[in-house]
């Protein structure tokens, strides 16, 4: 097990200032608790948004599509997905969502849905609001592995420096 | 006679008398015998089974900004989790209820403009001033399809807003506690706030083109410079600032009449440069509403009128620092100040030029139309002399960039998250470039300012930071064309029905980008050299005007202004939005001959299942462009947000996987048939521009679509996905209906994947698709979503 000494809880105040939704807000998590967490999901589904194409982020998008979770490329992540030859589905973020909350909707390989949700890469408050329909609409679980801290998620980072999260990214990967 | 307001007594009754409060010219039932169609002037309820057939496929999907409730004293209500509040309201309600209020807040604005035009105007001009849009036979589309009734006059536009305000009321009085309570009806009301806001805005652009003689269904309307860097700060500076033109007009004349357009820069910013151009081509627009605090702070206004919407708050703050006064000239926007319009010009100008009024309110035009010339060419020496510096001097700026500790608490509340900090660091080591990019993408709020524990003028520093791109920011807009003509319609219709202009995409409402304002121009080229039609107004109008190609030339200047293949038309401010949607109305009616009087829902029947248009409200953060963007909804009309978009709420995606969605009727019988997802979704937000430029294609197929239009409505699909997103999309095939429908150039590529991976059955030698599509292209398919629209319906 990897043992970087990294806090990944600190400083979990919204990204943007005044996005504070209500009474229920994301925990913070470890780094190695969202590896355990993802680890151990069911029917997990990676949400990844346009910047999981940035150097060091796409590393951990692969390790997680290589350990068999499927990828949901929002945005335009797809083109730097498929350069790299990872595996995804392109999805519109806000078309998830409501496919996320359809109880009849069979999921991207007709297996039915997802009961975790991982989000990376993401334009900041396009995720937030849209992580805000699952948490309020639906029973689905939603970790945010994203650099800043995402209350409308479950459990998730605090806003992290660049380099501490990409390490971040390879503490929860080697859970996996 | 005419009965007079008043007392009366009837001869030979002596104890009889009559007293008349009001006279109404042309009472409310004498309107509705008047008014003609299966649904004229519908009330809430009117349209509300239209509303649902739309809502079935369309799902509304909820994204609360807030989780809690504090609409009454029995609140603050957690409603986390879709719980109940006190009064019972669940959040998924709650939500309905807050777009909808959303709505109607934009519908109100543009109808509260148009009733304070529409008085003024009919008190300038009269009610009988003729209306003159241009060569047209259906001179107002959208009041005749909602209302059922042809105005001729501009008084005959009273009753109209009549209606409008009536709506809104009882719209309002929905979102009371005890209502409402369903999400599905406050969509519905949602939906008919957004329509009554298209007549409310049509409203009040007709009445100015007639009234003004702005640019009538006109092409070629006139180029006009806009920029931050088109103002010649040598001379006094007069800054408008909001979206009516009232005031403004008086302003102009006053300017011709004196000859001093070469004296004082007239500029303005927001929609009321639009209308000023259109007036007046001297006049001058700064930018959109991202330019307005970046401009007052550049300190080059000498004085700055105001009228309604999109004025900032903080307006007298930031303009007494300065020594700008400032001229209020509507009733929405008054600041806490003094009402001198009994007064005499010469004491309110002594008061303003020496500053012990920072502002004064004046509702008296002739006063403003003298007044502001007059003022501007005092104020300009006396600030002058002073010696206002706005900005900081190039020592200040090394100084407060160097106080920079990098804390990032200006990121934090910087809405658009832009890296200020690394900016900062950059600039002490004398590299602006960071700050030059930031520029364009900061939308000129000052939240940063507010925020920064070192009193850092973050926003002033970003401003001198970009000096040398400002001045450069120097670009051509088509001042604002009105209407589409009948002539242009009948041309065009047909291109446009089966599909071989790929589609009309409009784009329009606010500056809140993602990226910078570069996106929209590049938006707009890219879909212009694809041959969309591309239509635009408001902010949007302004900011495709700002870029310039390799041999400088601006894209108003490289493309037509005609509604016609590959033409790039600019309808004008906020209110000609209403022209976009009576274009596809005026489609309906003359390409297909609808009778479109009082008949909403067979018209947005048609544009929905014929009418390939998307509205793009890329930097939508407005009330108002929530409402237009709603209106367009009703009317079958698919519109995509920028990524703030979700922060309006509520959204319209479709499941293009649940098949059930996509039944719809042939006309011709009344069978069922199950189509394609087009167009896909009525409401839906994409994270960037390469995920956007697909999904516009996209939206612009229609169930129908001939073969010839599908095929190149497909071809720009896959293209703009291979583009943009570096795969064939994974949905192109259910849009083939049949060998016909591929992209000639690639045939025989698509083919082989349909056999290979999707299964269907091909016969190579006549290289025809034998089996595979859900439904094979009949020329003469009725698509239509209404059961009474269909040949023998009882309904
Ligand atoms: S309106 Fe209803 S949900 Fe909102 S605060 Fe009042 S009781 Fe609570
Ligand atoms: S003014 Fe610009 S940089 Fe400052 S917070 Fe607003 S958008 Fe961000
Ligand atoms: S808030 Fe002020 S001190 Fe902190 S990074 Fe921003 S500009 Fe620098």
């Amino acid at each position: 097990m990897a043992t970087i000494e990294l806090d990944t809880t600190k400083n979990a105040v919204p990204f943007d200032k005044a996005n504070i939704p209500g009474p229920k807000m994301a925990k913070p998590v470890q780094a190695e608790m969202a590896g355990k967490f993802i680890s151990k999901a069911k029917r997990p589904l990676l949400i990844v948004g346009t910047a999981a194409g940035d150097e060091g982020v796409i590393e951990a998008v692969r390790s997680m599509a290589e350990k068999g979770i499927p990828v949901a490329a929002t945005g335009s992540s797809l083109k730097r997905l498929k350069e790299e030859g990872i595996d995804a589905t392109y999805v519109n973020l806000h078309a998830l969502v409501s496919y996320l909350k359809d109880p009849d909707w069979k999921g991207f390989d007709g297996k039915g849905g997802y009961n975790t949700t991982i989000f990376l890469g993401h334009t900041y408050y396009y995720a937030s609001q849209l992580m805000s329909t699952l948490k309020n609409f639906t029973k689905i679980k939603i970790i945010s592995i994203d650099r800043h801290y995402h209350p409308n998620a479950q459990q998730s980072f605090g806003n992290l420096k660049p380099d501490d999260f990409l390490k971040a990214l390879d503490i929860v990967v080697a859970q996996l | 006679m005419a009965i007079k307001k008043g007392q009366f007594t009837i001869e030979n009754l002596e104890n009889v008398q009559i007293n008349i409060g009001s006279v109404v010219s042309s009472g409310k039932a004498e309107e509705k015998e008047k008014a003609k169609g299966p649904t004229p002037a519908p009330d809430i309820h009117g349209l509300r089974d239209w509303d649902m057939r739309l809502l079935k496929r369309y799902e509304p999907v909820y994204s609360p900004i807030c989780d809690m409730c504090c609409y009454c004293t029995y609140g603050k209500c957690d409603l986390t989790g879709n719980k109940e509040g006190a009064c019972g309201i669940n959040q998924e309600a709650h939500q309905a209820r807050e777009a909808m209020l959303r709505t109607l807040t934009g519908a109100s604005a543009h109808a509260g403009h148009g009733r304070h035009l529409l008085n003024h105007l009919i008190e300038r001009f009269g009610a009988d001033h003729p209306i003159d849009v241009g060569p047209t036979n259906i001179k107002a589309p959208v009041t005749q399809t909602v209302l059922g009734i042809k105005p001729e006059t501009i008084g005959d536009f009273v009753p109209v807003l009549d209606y409008v305000e009536e709506q809104i009321t009882q719209l309002l009085a929905t979102t009371h506690i005890g209502q409402e309570g369903a999400a599905i009806d406050f969509e519905s009301k949602a939906l008919h706030a957004g329509m009554v806001d298209h007549v409310g805005m049509e409203v009040s652009d007709i009445i100015q083109i007639s009234c003004f003689d702005m640019p009538k269904s006109q092409a070629d309307a006139p180029l006009v410079d806009v920029g931050m860097g088109i103002i010649d700060s040598t001379k006094p500076v007069l800054l408008c600032i909001g979206h009516n033109v009232a005031a403004v007009t008086y302003i102009m004349d006053y300017m011709e009449e004196h000859d001093l357009f070469d004296k004082i820069e007239l500029a303005a910013i927001c929609c009321t440069a639009h209308d000023m151009t259109r007036v007046n081509p001297k006049a001058k627009v700064v930018g959109s509403l991202s330019k307005q605090l970046k401009y007052i702070r550049s300190g080059i206004p000498d004085l700055i009128i105001v009228d309604e919407q999109c004025i900032r708050a903080d307006m007298m703050r930031e303009t007494s620092k300065l020594h700008i006064p400032v001229i209020a000239t509507n009733d929405k926007v008054m600041y806490g100040l003094p009402d001198r319009s009994k007064d005499d010009i010469d004491d309110i100008i002594r008061d303003l030029a020496s500053g012990e009024q920072p502002g004064v309110l004046l509702f008296d035009y002739d006063k403003v139309g003298e007044l502001a010339p007059k003022l501007v060419m005092k104020m300009a020496p006396i600030r002058k002399e002073i010696g206002i510096t706005a900005l900081p001097s190039d020592d200040e700026f090394r100084k407060l960039a160097s106080s920079c500790t990098q804390c990032g608490a200006c990121v934090i509340g910087c809405p658009q998250g832009l890296e200020i900090d690394k900016a900062m660091e950059a600039a002490v080591e004398g590299n602006l470039t960071l700050f030059e990019e930031l520029h364009d993408k900061c939308i000129g709020c000052g939240r940063c300012d507010v925020e920064c524990p070192k009193n850092i003028p973050v926003l002033d520093v970003i401003e001198k930071a970009s000096q040398k791109v400002i001045r450069e920011e120097k670009g051509k807009l088509r001042t604002g064309r009105g209407q589409v003509g009948d002539p242009e319609i009948r041309e065009e219709g047909v291109n446009l029905v089966l599909g071989t202009t790929p589609g009309v995409v409009a784009i329009i409402g606010c500056p809140n980008y993602p990226d910078g304002s570069r996106d929209v121009y590049e938006i707009a080229e890219e879909m212009l050299q694809r041959s969309y039609i591309v239509v635009t107004s408001g902010c949007s109008a302004m900011d495709i005007g700002m870029f310039k190609d390799d041999e400088g030339k601006t894209l108003y200047e490289r493309y037509g202004g005609g509604f016609r293949k590959g033409n790039l038309l600019n309808t004008g401010s906020c209110v000609s939005n209403a022209h976009i949607t009576a274009t596809t109305i005026k489609v309906a009616a003359i390409f297909a001959g609808r009778d479109i009087t009082g008949n909403f829902e067979e018209i947005a029947d048609y544009v929905m299942n014929r009418i390939g248009a998307v509205g793009l409200a890329w930097g939508g953060s407005t009330q108002k462009a929530l409402s237009i963007g709603t209106g367009c909804n009703r009317l079958g009309i698919p519109v995509v947000l920028g990524p703030h978009g979700p922060k309006y709420r509520r959204a319209y995606p479709g499941k293009a996987y649940d098949k059930d969605k996509w039944n719809i009727l042939d006309a011709r019988d009344g069978s069922e048939h199950n189509v394609e997802p087009a167009p896909e979704h009525l409401l839906i937000s994409a994270e960037n521009k390469a995920e956007l430029m697909p999904l516009l294609a996209k939206l612009c197929f229609r169930p129908g679509d001939n073969n010839l239009g599908r095929m190149i409505k497909l071809t720009h699909y896959i293209e703009l996905s291979e583009k943009y997103l570096g795969v064939l999309p994974d949905d192109w095939h259910i849009y083939v209906r049949g060998e016909a429908d591929l992209p000639l150039a690639k045939r025989g590529e698509l083919l082989k994947i349909l056999e290979e991976e999707h299964g269907w059955k091909i016969d190579w030698d006549k290289k025809k698709i034998l089996e595979g599509p859900a439904r094979k292209v009949d020329i003469s398919f009725q698509p239509t979503n209404v059961p009474r629209l269909c040949k023998g319906a009882s309904e």
